[in-house]
């Protein structure tokens, strides 16, 4: 036998499970958790790469003063495939500079970041360049949680020439990339003496 | 994924003395010279696959266009090719008779990675973001053992001579030790910040030779696990290929430009001392294998092919 949620709060407060304030009608409850648990596709897998490194400082500015490159703002939020943010998240973020070299002797533009409770994270960059054997600009991922599995992927910039402007149709242009999800969309922001991109990237794991 | 050392070594043309001329059966600009020298796997232009005889130039194609392999490698007595797909897929095939093929699928996940066992029974494979396996070659091949790391999949291993012992570095930046008796993880190293992308044993068994996007060999003892060498860094390279030349105390070492811009380059090292010599060329060959210690290249012009030995 199978309850819908509604069904299964009017039998928990009925055999005393849960207690409710007089206030908090059952239907509101069972509302407020379908919409705690909105279900969310996970994110798209992208392959790691040869560059990855280990032990990267936490920092939210990668940018440094004088640094080439358009500013890019990256924000987002780390979930689970229910809805819900996953608090004890840990992102790993890299990606090349301006020129499209990926810093390996050092940590320029890479970073560990630990959303905590409210699992969200953002940081401050610069436009990757295009990395000489790849087609498009991107920036790499990795996310781990307990319990869930980890999360490597990239993302790409809606901006990119290589999509002629239609990255749903085109986005199959670098081989390597494995949904047009993982394209976001970039809005430039900022007075037109400083513009920055930004661009917003959810990050949702599937639980182990 | 990393570039075939057939495909980009860059060796010396001036040290080289042909071995043999072969008629290719395609327009090709990539091949993969058998461990024993005596046969090619050449990939077409519209990425068939042809098994071509060295000594009379006879071919036979075994690996179609439609359904053309994303890696293949040759077992090291060059009785068998095997080759992984997009699709998990893997197939082993005898590269000197028409015996049937094995096909099977390994997974779901596109096969990035092959390696036959010294014995050439057994063959790990390992795909994208995925642990690797281990699978018996019977008839109907048989799952061994599950490789997994932190995260990602494995990207090389290496077997002990004997074959007991299985060395994998993950994507995660670990190498791990394998007792293959049991597969019992024995050994970690975990001092690792970058990824290792190739690995070898000394022909005696007792080493591990182990190099990545760090640039450098690292050599390891093969029993206890420990880093007992390091030698020093191409910076701005990593290296992708490692293979033993003729004594145990001479390593070939096979690097790609980390910025994209350069052509690859080879070093040989002497390992007791710690010096290196570059091996340049005029024009990158289109194959290399080391062949009873020596290294051998190919290069063609797309129709023709020649193969050398470098002293």
């Amino acid at each position: 036998m199978t309850f819908t949620r509604r069904e299964l709060l009017e039998r928990c407060a009925a055999f005393g499970a849960i207690t409710l304030a007089s206030s908090i009608p059952l239907s509101a409850l069972a509302s407020a958790w379908d919409e705690a648990e909105k279900k969310r596709t996970p994110t798209p897998f992208c392959e790691l790469g040869p560059f990855y490194k280990r032990k990267a400082p936490n920092t939210s500015m990668l940018r440094a003063p004088g640094d080439a490159g358009m500013p890019l703002a990256l924000s987002g939020k780390v979930y689970d495939v229910r809805g819900q943010i996953v608090p004890e998240a840990k992102i790993e973020i890299w990606q090349t500079d301006n020129d499209g070299h990926y810093d390996i002797e050092g940590y320029r533009y890479r970073t560990l970041l630990e959303p905590g409770a409210e699992g969200s994270y953002a940081i401050e960059s610069v436009m990757p360049g295009h990395y000489p054997t790849r087609v498009c600009q991107h920036v790499h991922y990795l996310v781990t949680a307990p319990g869930h599995k980890p999360l490597i992927t990239q993302l790409y910039f809606a901006t990119d020439p290589v999509f002629d402007g239609d990255p749903d149709k085109n986005y199959t242009r670098d081989p390597l990339i494995t949904s047009s999800e993982l394209v976001r969309p970039v809005v430039i922001k900022g007075d037109p003496k400083q513009i920055t991109a930004a661009v917003n990237f959810d990050l949702v794991l599937e639980r182990l | 994924m990393i570039p075939a050392l057939a495909i980009l070594l860059a060796v010396s043309a001036t040290a080289a003395q042909p071995v043999a001329k072969v008629q290719l059966p395609c327009e090709s600009h990539s091949q993969d010279l058998s461990p024993t020298g005596t046969q090619l796997a050449v990939t077409c232009k519209d990425n068939s696959v042809y098994l071509v005889e060295v000594s009379d130039g006879a071919g036979r194609k075994v690996l179609t266009s439609d359904h053309p392999p994303n890696t293949h490698v040759y077992s090291q007595d060059g009785r068998w090719l095997a080759a992984g797909f997009s699709d998990g897929t893997v197939e082993v095939i005898s590269a000197h008779d028409s015996t049937a093929s094995r096909q099977w699928k390994a997974g779901p996940h596109r096969i990035d990675t092959l390696y036959f066992f010294p014995d050439g029974k057994r063959l790990f494979v390992g795909p994208v973001d995925s642990p690797g396996t281990v699978w018996e070659l019977s008839e109907t091949p048989a799952l061994l053992a599950t490789l997994p790391a932190d995260f990602g999949g494995i990207s090389v291993c290496a077997v002990s001579p004997d074959g007991k012992l299985m060395v994998a570095a993950g994507d995660d930046t670990v190498l791990r030790w394998y007792a293959t008796a049991t597969w019992q993880k024995t050994r970690e190293y975990r001092d690792f910040l970058l990824e290792t992308f190739a690995l070898t044993f000394t022909p005696d068994g007792k080493s591990v030779l182990a190099g990545g996007a760090d640039s450098r060999i690292s050599v390891f003892d093969a029993a206890s696990g420990k880093q007992v060498s390091q030698l020093p860094p191409e910076t701005g390279s990593s290296i992708f290929y490692i293979g033993l030349l003729g004594d145990q105390n001479r390593a070939l070492a096979v690097y790609f430009d980390n910025a994209g811009g350069k052509p690859p380059q080879a070093l040989v090292w002497d390992l007791i001392t710690a010096k290196s010599v570059p091996v340049t060329g005029d024009a990158p060959p289109t194959c290399g294998a080391i062949v009873k210690g020596k290294l051998w290249t190919c290069s063609s012009d797309g129709k023709m092919l020649t193969i050398s030995q470098h002293e």
